[in-house]
Parts: structure tokens; sequence; C-alpha cells
């Protein structure tokens, strides 16, 4: 009871008004996400989560249902919520440095604590000697990685990720998968994640909720309890994840079939 | 509901300024010489129509500048394929075609009116001058510029020259080419107006404005005004239609 | 939604990219070719001159022109009529260039002004630029007024159709980021909205002050007692092509250094472009 509530979202539906009339985006979404709790929203594309990132951000407030952070009621986007985009999104005139403390211009700290912030968090992500690089000069995972910094650097309580490592190499998105599992728990930060490399949310949530399309609503929320070794290897992990890519309609059979063995092997 | 009103915003300047000037015209102190009124210049269109054979300026204007822009942009044309085809040639002339571009235009009108004298020769010698420059930097550019990997496929199946130009180098530069024709065909009737205006008098709009500011006949002046941003207008269209059709490919 | 698309480089750019030239020529190297054809031109040039090719009132010697600027540096009048150019060119582009910015930026912010103003702006840029001289010596009289407005309106033209252009254009995906940023409206105006119009705007300079510069030209062909245009017109009359000549060889020289200055400002504004390091 007297915990904090963290995030809620209470019985949030979405319409898109288009040409022909009315999509149903969101249907009647119930979801919460304690304090320091990883949750991933994974789906195929078309599912509404990101829409629902959205709104938790406070881009658009056009909705039924309410969502609280902190039991307050979002109405626009805030300082609270760090959020990581798909795109980089780096302003291309500014520096790695520059980008970072643009996230500080509506702080009220001083000039001192700002630079200290800023180092402190290109440290954070291994990129102090990238700090007078311009955007166009890195790579799409060093970009991906100040992007972070910049949700980061007002240490938010929340922070939001929106496919953040879709569009990098399959090595690159290994290494910042640990980096931030590592930031999240070390920050004690309440993150969601939308993603749809189930995998990826094995790996880094606390907590899986599935979505359906047409309209986008929940069809499963699944514990990943901390009995689950984050070993891609391990039975338990396995099963897991092909639980969920059983629940989004992908090689049911053939997933359940490649568990049970890893089962009997493991056994024997 | 906002959309009915949306539709009538392109209107309201244009036609507060018409109401402005005509109220200004009649019921104002201004000089009539200086600001006739909107029925002095539709009367004014009428006479020259009937009088002074207008069509026949407006088609003598339109010629030249047709003329300048066929010989300008073939010549364009051919330069800019060769240079940019060429990397040789383009070490050796980019630098001073670049210094050519920058020269003003019009400086040329003084040098060619001697070279070509100031009757037709002259005229068209300037208005080719005009629509040259743009056609031939743009063909040269977008040759030159062909991306790399369309010269590795070319490679790759192993074209011919000519199959390479034809296939490759020549559909791969067509956009850039067209800007520069669509740049060309407006610089062509400028550089038309500009011949008639600074060279011999002749027959044409620019030949008519020369004696309307003789002669201070400022409702002669207005009514070339308008018939010039017409025909700019619809040169303008024309070029951006024919562009489009020609190009299709590049909005699947 | 996602409309983060900015960079049309590929993603991995820290590498020096393949498609560079591979075999670029060193920098004197280029100038060097270059200069060839220049010097071959001059020599046919002179060539014609030594051997009586042409009269004289329709090429003069190089060895002229030449007299001909050292004459006009040495009596001071070459100077007072670049001096003269250069002040109208200055006062008409200032002028039409920032009522040009501020045209473009409250035409690119506002959809209603867009609507009411462009298609009307549109209509009348059609006009050749010297079209309007005639009236305008009528109505303002033959002084300098109607020539600062006509080099003022062929400046202002461009910059308001870019920066209109530039400022629609920003990226939605940044603006985004500004909210999520928590940034007031006018620091998304000042941060987001205008360094991302700096490039168009600067194409719209840069074809202004081109513009400009050939306006100025035209008009003091046809009206005017001073400046290079008229230093050509005289020439002309007086049948002395070489002084024509060398009025365009500084009208040229000087368009060829208002566009490279024009670059330089450009380049150092835009240092974080790659295309603009290398």
């Amino acid at each position: 009871m007297t915990e904090a509530p963290g995030l809620e979202i209470l019985g949030v539906s979405k319409r898109f008004h288009v040409a022909g009339g009315a999509v149903q985006a969101l249907s009647d979404i119930n979801l919460t996400a304690r304090r320091g709790e990883f949750l991933a929203l994974v789906g195929a594309s078309g599912c509404g989560k990101s829409t629902l990132l959205r709104l938790i951000l406070g881009l658009d407030t056009d909705y039924d249902g309410r969502i609280l952070v902190d039991g307050q009621p979002v109405l626009r986007p805030g300082l609270d919520r760090g959020m990581v985009f798909q795109e980089h999104r780096l302003l291309p005139w500014l520096t790695v440095t520059g980008n970072v403390a643009a996230a500080l211009r509506q702080s009220r700290l001083g000039q001192a604590e700002k630079r200290d912030l800023v180092a402190q968090h290109l440290d954070l992500v291994g990129l102090t000697r990238f700090a007078t690089a311009y955007p166009s000069q890195l790579s799409g995972g060093m970009a991906q990685r100040v992007a972070i910094a910049r949700a980061l650097v007002n240490r938010p309580p929340f922070l939001l990720l929106d496919e953040p490592l879709g569009a990098l190499d399959a090595l690159t998105r290994l290494r910042l998968q640990d980096e931030l599992k590592r930031i999240v728990s070390d920050g004690g930060i309440t993150a969601v994640l939308v993603t749809h490399d189930v995998d990826e949310a094995v790996y880094l949530a606390n907590r899986i909720a599935v979505m359906h399309p047409n309209p986008g609503r929940i069809a499963a929320i699944l514990p990943v309890t901390d009995s689950v070794e984050r070993d891609r290897s391990e039975p338990e992990f396995i099963r897991l994840r092909d639980t969920v890519l059983g629940l989004l309609g992908v090689r049911e059979g053939t997933g359940r079939r490649a568990a049970a063995d890893v089962d009997r092997r493991v056994a024997a | 509901m906002t959309t009915r009103w949306r539709i009538f915003l392109p209107w309201i300047v244009p036609v507060l300024f018409f109401l402005a000037w005509d109220l200004l015209a009649h019921f104002g102190h201004a000089d009539p010489r200086f600001l006739p009124s909107l029925e002095q210049v539709g009367g004014r269109a009428v006479a020259e129509w009937r009088d002074e054979d207008l069509l026949g300026h407006v088609l003598a204007s339109l010629q030249r500048a047709g003329i300048g822009f066929g010989i300008g942009g073939a010549a364009g044309l051919a330069l800019g394929l060769v240079i940019g085809l060429a990397p040789l040639l383009q070490r050796l002339l980019g630098p001073l075609l670049l210094v050519h571009r920058q020269i003003a235009l019009f400086a040329w009108i003084p040098l060619l009116s001697m070279w070509f004298g100031g009757g037709e020769a002259g005229k068209l010698a300037f208005i080719s001058l005009a629509a040259f420059q743009p056609v031939l930097t743009n063909t040269w550019q977008g040759v030159a510029n062909i991306p790399g990997k369309f010269r590795e496929l070319a490679a790759v199946l192993t074209f011919s020259r000519i199959d390479t130009v034809r296939l490759v180098a020549l559909p791969a530069a067509l956009p850039s080419i067209f800007t520069g024709l669509q740049s060309a065909l407006i610089y062509a009737w400028v550089a038309t107006i500009g011949a008639e205006l600074f060279l011999n008098v002749a027959p044409g709009i620019g030949g008519r404005m020369n004696e309307g500011q003789q002669l201070f006949k400022m409702d002669l002046l207005l009514l070339c005004v308008v018939l010039m941003g017409g025909i700019g207008l619809l040169l303008n269209q024309a070029a951006t239609l024919l562009q489009a059709r020609l190009l299709r490919w590049r909005t699947a | 939604m996602d409309g983060g698309q900015f960079l049309a480089t590929p993603i991995d750019v820290a590498a020096p990219s393949a498609s560079a030239p591979r075999r670029a020529p060193s920098r004197w190297g280029g100038v060097a070719v270059g200069a060839v054809a220049p010097l071959l031109l001059l020599a046919a040039w002179q060539a014609t001159a030594q051997f009586d090719l042409l009269p004289e009132q329709i090429l003069p010697a190089p060895q002229a022109v030449y007299e001909a600027l050292r004459d006009g540096v040495a009596d001071g009048s070459l100077l007072s009529s670049t001096l003269v150019s250069l002040r109208r060119v200055a006062e008409g582009f200032v002028a039409g260039a920032s009522l040009g910015v501020l045209l473009g930026v409250a035409i690119g912010l506002s959809p209603v002004l867009r609507r009411m103003l462009q298609p009307s702006f549109l209509a009348l840029s059609q006009v050749p630029v010297f079209g309007w001289l005639p009236i305008l010596v009528l109505l303002v009289g033959i002084d300098d007024a109607p020539k600062i407005m006509i080099i003022g309106w062929s400046a202002f033209i461009p910059v308001v159709l870019n920066t209109a252009q530039g400022i629609r254009d920003v990226p939605p995906g940044l603006l985004e980021l500004g909210r999520v940023l928590s940034f007031s409206r006018w620091a998304i105006f000042t941060e987001i909205v205008l360094p991302s119009a700096v490039p168009p705007l600067f194409t719209g300079l840069r074809e202004g002050l081109a513009n400009s510069w050939q306006s100025l030209v035209a008009v003091e062909l046809i009206a005017s007692f001073e400046g290079l245009g008229y230093m050509m017109a005289y020439g002309r009359q007086l049948f002395q092509l070489e002084l024509v000549m060398a009025a365009a060889i500084v009208i040229g020289l000087i368009g060829l250094l208002l566009h490279l200055s024009l670059s330089a400002i450009e380049r150092h504004l835009q240092r974080w472009r790659t295309d603009a390091v290398r």
C-alpha cells in the first residue's frame, strides 16, 4: 500500500481518425510497472506498442482511460521520463556533449553541475573520447549510446525505450543490451521497453506484456522470475522465449520441441 | 468548417490590393498618369490587341525565347554530356566554366551587341547564352555524379560504352538534366525581355515596354508586367508538367 | 510517426566512405590542370591580336584590356565605380535578404499565412525582375531608389522561398524530441527549427546574392551614370571594347569573390556536416 505506485495504465483506449473513419489502435489496456521494474512490450508491428509509449510520454493526450506516473496523471512530456527513440534523433549540428547537454536546458542546476552530469553520463556509455565529435562522425551504435546518455542525464526515475536497438547490427545490439541492463538496474530505474525482439525482451525484462493487433490489446503478461538465469543457453530462458513466440503465433511446434530437447539433455 | 474559409485565403491579398488600387485611382488624389485605374489597363489591352497587334508582339517574344532556348539548351546538353563523361575534360574545363558561371549574365550584353550587333542576332546570342549555362551545369553535374553503384553495375554486366551511356548514365542524370532545362526555359524568357529592353527596338513585349516608358504610358507598362508574369507562369507550369510525365518512374 | 530520417548518410560513417574518389588529384595538381584551358584561351587571344586576325572593335588585344585596367586603377575611376556598385548591392541585398528571411520564417511557421501570401508572391515573382524597372523609374525617378529596390527584390524572392521550405522541412522527429526534452516553444524554434533550416537558408542567400549582382549589372547598364555597369555602357557607346572587357573582368571577379565568401561562411556554420568537414 505504501509502496510508490510507479507507472499505471488504466483502461486506456485510443482511436486514430483517418480519412475513411476511425481506427481502434488500443483497446482497454491495463498495465502497471512497479518502481524499479523493467517492463517489456512485445508484439508484431501495428499492435500499438509504440502508440502506447507515446501516450505514456504525453506526446498525445487524446485517449480514453488514465495513465498515472507516480500517482499523477500524464498531461505532457516531462523530464521525469527519459526517452530513447529507434532512430537516435541526435541534433546533427551539436557535438556529442552538446546533444547530451541539450536535455539539461530546462534543468535548474548550475553550469558546473550540468557539466559534471554530462561528463558522468558520457562516461557511463563509454563515449568520453568522442565528446567533441559530431553525430555524422559516429557509428550507429555510438550514436544510440549518446541518445541513451541524453535520456538519462536528467536522472529520470522512468526510462522509455522504443525499439532502441532495432536499427543496430546484431553484435552491437548484444553489447548494448548488456549496457542497458547494467545502467537500468544500477540506477534503480523503472523502464518500459518496446521491442519486437523476443530474445531481447526475455533477456532484459522483469515482466513481458505480449500485445496483439487489430485492435491493439494485451494478450498475456508473463513474469520473468528471478530464477530465470539470464543466459541465452539456459533451458528456462529458451522455454520462456518460445512461450512468448508461441503467443505471437510464430514457430509454436518447433520451439516447444527444441525446448523439450534441451530439457532432456540437461536431465540426462 | 475550417476548410471552407481556407480556400478563400489566397484571394484575400490580391482582392484587397486591386480594390485599394481601383478605389485610389477613382476617388483618391493620385495622378492618373502614375496610377491608372483597372479599367484603363483593361482598355489599353483591348486597344493594343486591336491597333498594335499585341498577339504579334507576344509571339515575337516567345519565338525569340524558343529559338534561344533551342540553341543554348542543345549546346549545353552536348557539352555537359561530353564533359561529365570525360574526367580529363572535366579537369581541364571545369574551373573555367565555373568562373564563367559567376560572371553576371548581363555583363555579356555590351560585348555580344558589339560582336553580333544589336539586332536579332545579338538578341538570340544573348538568349542562347542565358539558356546554355543552367543546362550545361546541371547536365555535367548529373552525369558526373552518377552513384558509384550504378557504374559498378554497368561494369558487372559488362555493358559497352554506348550501352552504359544509354542505359545507365542518361537515365540516372535525367532528373538533373530536367532541372537544368527547366531553369533554362525561365532564364531564356527573362533574357528575352532583357534583350528587348536593352538592345535595338524590335517587335516584342520588351519593345512595347520601351515605348510605354518613353511615352509615359503607365497602363501599357502594367499590361506588359501582367503579360510577362502570366507567360512566365505558363512556361513554368508547362515545364513542371512535362517533367512529371517524363520522370514518372521516380514516384514509384 | 518515425520522421527522423534526417541524415542521408549511411549509419556507419565513422570510417572514410569507400565511395570517395580514389585518386583525387592533389590540390595544386588540380589547379595546374584547370589553368591549362584559360592559358590556351589567352594564348589564342594574344595570337589573334598579334596577327591582326580580327579588327580591334571586335576583339581588342589583351594588352589594351590590361592597359584599360591599369589606367582605371591609376586614376581611381575603377575603384570608385566598383565601390558605387558594391554599395548598391550591399544595400539592396541586405534589405532584401533580411526582409526575405522574416517573411520566409513567417510563411514557414504559419500555414494560414502561407496559404494567404504564397500564391500572390509566386505570381509576382514570375515577372522578370527588371521588367519592373521602367515602372519604378517613372514612379520614383532615376536616382538610386529604384535600383536598390530591384536589387533587393531579386534577392528577396529566393530567400523567401528557400527559408520557408527549410522551416517546413524540419524533421518531425526532431520537433518531437524537443517536446520530449520539455523545450519551450522558443527553444524549439532557436535550437531545432532554425539550425535545421540553415542549409536551405544559405542556398537562398547564395542565389539571392548572385541575383542581386546580376540585377545590379542590368540596372546600371540602362539607368545609371556611375558604377561598373555604367562603365560597360559607356565603353560600348564610345566603341572602346577594351573598357567593356575590363569592366566585365572586374564584374566576374567580384561575382566569384562574393560567391566564395558566402560559401566559406556557410562551411563554417555547417562544420557538423561530414561533406563540409572533409
